[in-house]
């Protein structure tokens, strides 16, 4: 198995030297796969299965590098096409640019004190607060209050999902604040 | 970390306004479909980008993988054949009444119902000599020498041989076999037997007219033999100066064939026909 070590390596190695932009683009791709698949009917033996907010785990992913125009133009877009299904236009796209700015905000304001439990614990809450924003906003937009369980499982899918997948949203960047900035 | 006054931290805020602009912006959007007209006007844009991503997206990687889709889509295309096979039944159930009510009419000689077996395929032979069949049906099933056997495509052979409990069927494969037939809508008439190849051959061919390609080949009932309006094949290709036919049995399954009795023509009498009137108009003339 020493050849696939060499190649695990070797991909390592490309993804440690990849650029900010190039990062960006492996995102974007792995976004619009997931998202495109996620699309399509989903069932398993006949039962219905959970999707990711892929937007979501970009958006938290990219937020842990700051602020930046690039990932704020994808994350609008990648919302516009999630609201292609049947959301209002603009809720999508809100939530993950929300998700983003908070994630952003959070993660420079613990980047000085990051321990094992941070690194856990504030992706599941900007991820809780992305899925509450896009429950919140489905809400407001039908008239009642829409059903938890269902926005509870994806929820879970996506954390699952962002456990596996958070690296490759690392744009190797720390657009880090000046002493007495926030984000 | 970057200097104060440095690039990054002129850009700092641009992005920081920008993430604002966008979060406000796309607030707006969203208030700006609270309004009804608003929301049916953008409402084309969501068709045509639901259109495009459903388009690309379907069938999904899962079931494409799996071959769900390709089986969904074999159930649609089945479905869409019983609908349209229904309807064929229905307008079938209404002409063979009217069919029916033709025939009482102009006083027609039917083909006549009889008993039928349905038989059980023991054996078949497929050897140099004779493609035959051997079913497990015989004289004590009532199945008699010249009955026509079919499966659920269409005309199987004819029996030839038959024990007490078994009967042997000479399939129209068979070289020897020789089944008068028509085709269905040239009306033209041919003698068909069996070719090396699977396919049934048409000889003594009309000199007039061609039989049509793809058309449907069916007993014609002559002689006697079978029944008329049995599907035979259809026509395949022309291969000299023989017709190919393409048998519909082999489609079908062989395990299993209908034993159907023929009509059976009476002898005619000798002429003159001597009546019981002639007799007596004699007795009182005499």
């Amino acid at each position: 198995m020493n050849w696939l070590s060499s190649i695990a390596d070797s991909m390592a190695l490309r993804w440690e030297a990849a650029r900010p932009r190039s990062r960006l683009l492996i995102g974007i791709l792995i976004v619009a796969l997931i998202g495109m698949v996620g699309l399509t009917p989903k069932s398993l033996f006949g039962v219905p299965l959970a999707w990711p907010y892929v937007g979501l785990i970009a958006a938290v992913g990219w937020g842990r590098s700051g602020i930046g125009f690039g990932p704020m133009v994808v994350l609008v877009m990648f919302g516009f096409a999630q609201d292609a299904s049947q959301a209002p236009w603009g809720s999508h796209g809100l939530a993950n640019l929300l998700t983003y700015g908070l994630s952003a905000m959070v993660h420079q304001m613990f980047d000085t004190e990051r321990t094992p439990f941070l690194s856990f614990i504030l992706p599941v809450v900007t991820l809780f607060s992305g899925i509450t924003l896009v429950w919140f906003v489905a809400s407001i937009s039908s008239g009642h209050f829409v059903r938890v369980t269902p926005m509870l499982t994806a929820y879970f899918a996506t954390l699952v999902v962002h456990m596996l997948i958070s690296p490759l949203f690392d744009l190797g960047i720390r657009r880090s604040v000046p002493s007495g900035g926030g984000a | 970390m970057p200097r104060i006054g440095g690039k990054g931290y002129r850009q700092r805020p641009l992005r920081r306004y920008g993430f604002f602009v966008a979060v406000a912006g796309l607030l707006a959007l969203l208030l700006l479909q609270t309004s009804p007209r608003l929301s049916q006007g953008v409402e084309p844009v969501r068709t045509a980008a639901s259109d495009q991503l459903f388009h690309v997206t379907r069938p999904s990687l899962i079931d494409r993988i799996s071959g769900a889709s390709a089986k969904e889509r074999r159930i649609l295309e089945l479905e869409a054949r019983v609908r349209e096979l229904a309807q064929y039944k229905a307008l079938a159930l209404t002409m063979a009444e009217r069919l029916e009510v033709y025939e009482d009419i102009l006083n027609m000689q039917g083909e006549p119902g009889g008993a039928e077996v349905t038989a059980r395929i023991m054996a078949e032979t497929n050897g140099p000599f004779a493609e035959a069949l051997l079913a497990n049906a015989g004289a004590t099933n009532g199945v008699q020498e010249g009955y026509f056997a079919e499966n659920d495509r269409g005309l199987v052979g004819r029996v030839v041989q038959v024990g007490q409990r078994s009967s042997r069927i000479l399939k129209i494969t068979d070289f020897n076999s020789r089944v008068p037939v028509m085709g269905e809508a040239s009306g033209l008439r041919a003698i068909m037997y069996g070719g090396r190849d699977g396919l049934g051959r048409l000889t003594d061919l009309p000199e007039q007219g061609d039989f049509l390609p793809n058309e449907r080949i069916l007993t014609s009932g002559e002689g006697g033999l079978f029944p008329r309006g049995v599907v035979v094949g259809h026509v395949r290709d022309a291969e000299g100066k023989e017709i190919r036919v393409d048998l519909e049995m082999l489609n079908g399954q062989l395990s299993y064939v209908r034993l159907k009795p023929i009509m059976s023509i009476p002898v005619p009498e000798a002429f003159p026909v001597e009546t019981e009137v002639a007799e007596l108009t004699d007795e009182d003339g005499s």
